[in-house]
């Protein structure tokens, strides 16, 4: 979960928050109503993490509650790895 | 402890947002009763344990249908939520379920079109939409997708949620969000922020009311830049009234621990379009990315990435326009599918496709940090240039059609001193403003807050604030100006339009429903069903052959807003009149619009009923009076002149009255329209010519309707027979109305010298009217020789419910017709010298004013 946080993490600062603190952006940061998340940076981060991780997303999985917070991301990301990973 | 002295702090917000709600009677009565139960409920429920506070909740919500709508209304109403939400629960396949759905949601429509017959109660069809129309979509999806069963509780607290039951326009809440944001923040910060959105809902609302009865201009009327301005920009500040409503419905929900996002958050203060489509209703921007976007950009993926969001973007659109339209539907039972809506949500959805594509390719700036002080030129520009942008979209969405919308913009070339110091004063205002950063940080604040930060001390701060401004002491130390500004905003009153269009509507059907204001549509809905117009009766008959394009029916009688109109053999609303005056007797001819007729009030009950007998009886008999009444509903003062050459000086009047509301443009314009598709214009070779000078000569014709000139002209040079259409004939009529009533008081002046009857023209007769010293329609009157009264001053001090017919129809009831009656006697008194009615010296005292049983007019007969 950690690494999924962190990666997310580095992507989320260096594609949509290039120079801010990474210590402001928090697992619990809100990214989707703070703005940080609008639709067209969920599409980009919908393509990062599916080719990141090899994973498969659907269009419902791109919603506050999937995507609210990087503890979220995490959640959606991790049962969807390939065992052992 | 300190938990109920929260509670207590927020239970004494809400007392004094109630009092703000009802010194200012903002929205109506049943959301001040729905704001009590509200804050009767929310101690109760925030002090109940946890478990019991969802369930509370819902049943708060049923019991709060009940309290709005009676026993059989909220029954009926829930019962028909339960059978669709049971539908979504059956044991069958999920595309069975919606087939079901849909089919009910099909005989729902019918029934609500009036298609079938229902039992259903007229005013609980829109809130019966509003709760499901969006919902049950919503709600179908979670339980296709979402891992956690719904409960009873959160199901009937989804789609009974209390606000609803008095706000038919309602965020589209999602049922995810509903259940996830319950309470998952501290309770007292979620019951604070509640009462702070309440308190900011109240402030828009105030603002709108400001809006709505100061600033709006009819936008066939401009004359200048600043007109124009003051058009555009008021046009998009009515929106004040939405963001109003969804800060309080949504401030209501947080009393109850639903947490839900900020809606309408600084959206006058987008920096693009694309960034105010995100502020905005971010609950249906929410409900759009969820059920069209995200579905379509997944399927439309394989064409590439820039093809699918150029694509999905559009359906957003697409579907937001045919949405709307669906939701008027259930709201007040249209379908408006018109030109500015089509072209409204193009060029929106055009515009936030090319801000979109410019945001891929050049990324959007976004920071977690507090963004820095200080003015931006750059934000400033984008800022402002954004809001005039939108303006311009709002006055085309609005527009009673493209062609007014398209008449509006010569006024732009009408620029004074004035106009430049208005404009350019707003425009460094807008720059001023908009250059700072206004958005809190998304990350947290560091430290205690200061005192005059914290949320409660302001929320107190504002509601104290507006009580303060709304007691009469400070009304009366600000002065009458100040004092009578505030008292405008305290009661909930029709603007100058919608007043003129409320009267239309009482004598003709309003065509474009979809169209009028909220104000107008909430009024409008308050009248008891089933009453007709005077036109919809045989009370009255059409007439192509005259230029009076209608009349009264002799010997007729009709139902006309639920009251009996009895119509004389010479189609008069009175009894009948010898056509040779008789020996010492005076004759005073009433024309005048509805008031004048009696629209509902009784044969017995209309101000010539009462002024008759109330002459005869004052004056002992010698000379005998007869007052004889030639008003009709919707009588324009072209009507009047017309009646009173063609019928009225055949009986030998020694007074003839006019009078005619304060917005006279409308009627005018709409008999001249007739009269030219009937060609009995040419009664009058003087008003003909001013309608040419007009230029209206294209207007009526067979064609092809197309506005301007220019444009018809270049029509007609490819072999196309062209004709104008109706809007710019009206708004060209429009313009020449000084010219018109100038020019019809000026012949009926004339013409009843000519007849030796002295003219009189009243004003001030509508109990809504409030005094005032002259008008373009008085001062043209006095200049050709009426003798002008005015008599709004009388209703001065009278609670306006006392007068009126009722609350969806300001006409003088028989208590006003009295005071009319009252009012008149007293001015034929003072001005016996200039109408020698032979009113004697010895009875210049003021009668005793009538009561109910003391002056009834069936003495005249």
């Amino acid at each position: 979960m950690e690494d999924i946080i962190r990666i997310v993490k580095e992507f989320i600062l260096d594609k949509f928050l290039p120079g801010e603190d990474p210590a402001a952006l928090t697992p619990s940061t809100q990214l989707m109503s703070s703005g940080i998340l609008d639709s067209l940076a969920t599409l980009d981060l919908v393509s990062f993490l599916e080719e990141r991780f090899k994973i498969e997303l659907e269009a419902r999985e791109t919603d506050v509650s999937r995507m609210g917070t990087l503890n979220d991301i995490a959640q959606l990301v991790q049962p969807k790895l390939p065992a052992g990973k | 402890m300190p938990a109920l002295m929260k509670v207590g702090s927020i239970l004494l917000q809400l007392a004094l947002a109630a009092l703000v709600i009802r010194q200012f009677e903002l929205e109506n009565r049943t959301f001040f009763n729905v704001f009590l139960l509200s804050a009767v409920a929310f101690p109760v429920h925030a002090l109940l344990p946890a478990r019991y506070r969802l369930s509370f909740f819902a049943a708060v919500s049923l019991g709060g249908i009940f309290l709005v709508f009676g026993p059989l209304g909220g029954g009926l109403l829930i019962g028909a939520g339960l059978a669709l939400i049971g539908v979504c629960h059956l044991p069958l396949a999920f595309g069975v379920r919606v087939a079901i759905a849909l089919a009910i949601g099909g005989v729902l429509a019918l029934a609500r079109d009036g298609r079938i017959p229902s039992v259903m109660p007229a005013g609980v069809w829109p809130i019966l939409g509003s709760m499901f129309m969006f919902r049950l979509a919503v709600y179908m999806q979670a339980l296709k997708h979402d891992k956690t069963p719904p409960t009873i509780a959160r199901t009937l607290s989804y789609f009974f949620m209390l606000p609803n039951v008095c706000f038919p326009l309602y965020p589209v809440v999602d049922y995810t969000t509903f259940g996830r944001t319950y309470y998952d923040d501290d309770a007292d910060a979620i019951y604070q922020r509640g009462a702070k959105w309440i308190t900011r809902g109240l402030v828009h609302l105030l603002l709108y009311r400001y809006v709505y009865l100061h600033l709006t201009l009819d936008p066939t009327t401009l004359h200048s830049l600043s007109d124009l301005v003051q058009a555009l920009l008021s046009v998009f500040l009515l929106y004040l009234r939405v963001s109003g409503q969804f800060h309080l419905i949504v401030g209501l929900l947080q009393l109850f621990g639903f947490h839900l996002p900020e809606t309408h958050r600084l959206y006058y203060l987008a920096s693009s379009i694309s960034d105010y489509w995100r502020r905005i209703n971010i609950y249906w921007k929410d409900f759009m990315m969820k059920l069209v976007f995200y579905p379509s950009f997944f399927k439309l993926r394989g064409k590439g990435d820039r093809v699918a969001l150029v694509l999905s973007t559009l359906c957003v659109f697409f579907a937001t326009w045919l949405l709307h339209s669906y939701q008027w539907f259930w709201l007040r039972s249209e379908f408006p599918i018109t030109p500015q809506d089509i072209l409204f949500w193009a060029l929106l959805g055009g515009l936030v496709v090319i801000n979109t594509l410019r945001e891929t390719k050049k990324g959007r700036k976004r920071t977690l940090a507090a963004k820095p002080k200080g003015w931006d030129s750059s934000l400033a520009l984008r800022t402002t240039g954004t809001f005039i942008l939108l303006c311009i979209l709002w006055s085309l969405w609005s527009a009673e059609s493209l062609v007014d919308w398209l008449f509006m913009w010569p006024a732009a070339l009408h620029v004074g001193a004035m106009d430049v110091a208005v404009v350019g004063g707003l425009l460094a205002f807008g720059l001023a403003v908009s250059g700072f950063v206004w958005d809190a940080p998304v990350s947290a604040r560091k430290g205690p807050e200061p005192l005059y930060l914290r949320t409660d001390v302001r929320t107190y701060a504002v509601l104290v604030a507006l009580l303060v401004i709304s007691t009469s002491q400070l009304k009366q130390a600000a002065g009458p100006r100040i004092g009578g500004f505030i008292a405008t905003l305290q009661s909930a009153s029709l603007n100058t339009q919608d007043r003129a269009l409320q009267q239309r509507g009482y004598y003709e059907k309003l065509d474009n429903r979809g169209r009028l204001s909220a104000q107008l549509w909430t009024t409008i809905q308050r009248a008891p069903a089933g009453l007709l117009a005077l036109t919809d009766t045989k009370a009255y008959r059409r007439r192509t052959d005259d230029f009076i394009g209608g009349d009264l029916t002799p010997n007729s009688s009709g139902l006309v807003s639920g009251k009996l109109v009895t119509v004389n053999s010479m189609g008069m609303r009175d009894h009948d009149y010898t056509l040779a005056k008789p020996a010492d007797t005076k004759r005073i001819a009433l024309l005048g619009p509805s008031y004048t007729m009696g629209s509902g009030v009784a044969d017995d009950e209309t101000y010539d009923a009462y002024l008759e007998p109330r002459m005869n009886e004052q004056q002992g008999g010698s000379p005998r009076y007869e007052t004889l009444n030639f008003g009709v509903a919707a009588y324009s003062l072209l009507h009047q002149m017309r009646i009173l050459d063609d019928r009225a000086y055949k009986f030998n009047p020694d007074v003839v009255l006019l009078t005619d509301s304060r917005t006279p443009a409308r009627p005018i314009v709409q008999h001249l329209i007739r009269a030219l598709e009937d060609g009995t214009l040419g009664t009058y070779p003087g008003l003909d010519s001013i309608v040419k000078r007009a230029g209206v000569h294209d207007y009526p014709g067979k064609g092809v309707a197309i506005a301007t000139d220019p444009l018809r002209a270049m029509a007609r040079m490819v072999g196309v027979k062209t004709r104008m259409p109706y809007r710019e004939a009206y708004i060209r009529l429009n313009n020449a109305m000084s010219e018109i009533i100038d020019w019809t008081l000026q012949h009926t002046a004339e013409q009843a010298k000519a007849h030796g009857a002295v003219p009189i023209f009243v004003d001030g007769m509508f109990p809504a009217d409030t005094a005032i010293p002259d008008s373009p329609m008085m001062a043209s009157a006095r200049k050709h020789g009426f003798l002008v009264i005015e008599l709004a001053t009388q209703w001065e001090g009278q609670p306006r419910d006392d007068l009126r017919i009722g609350a969806w129809d300001n006409h003088p009831n028989p208590r006003a017709m009295k005071m009319i009656a009252d009012g008149l006697y007293r001015e034929f008194q003072k001005h016996e010298s200039e109408l020698h009615l032979g009113i004697h010296p010895a009875s210049t005292a003021t009668p005793p004013p009538t009561t109910p049983d003391s002056s009834r007019a069936h003495s005249k007969d």
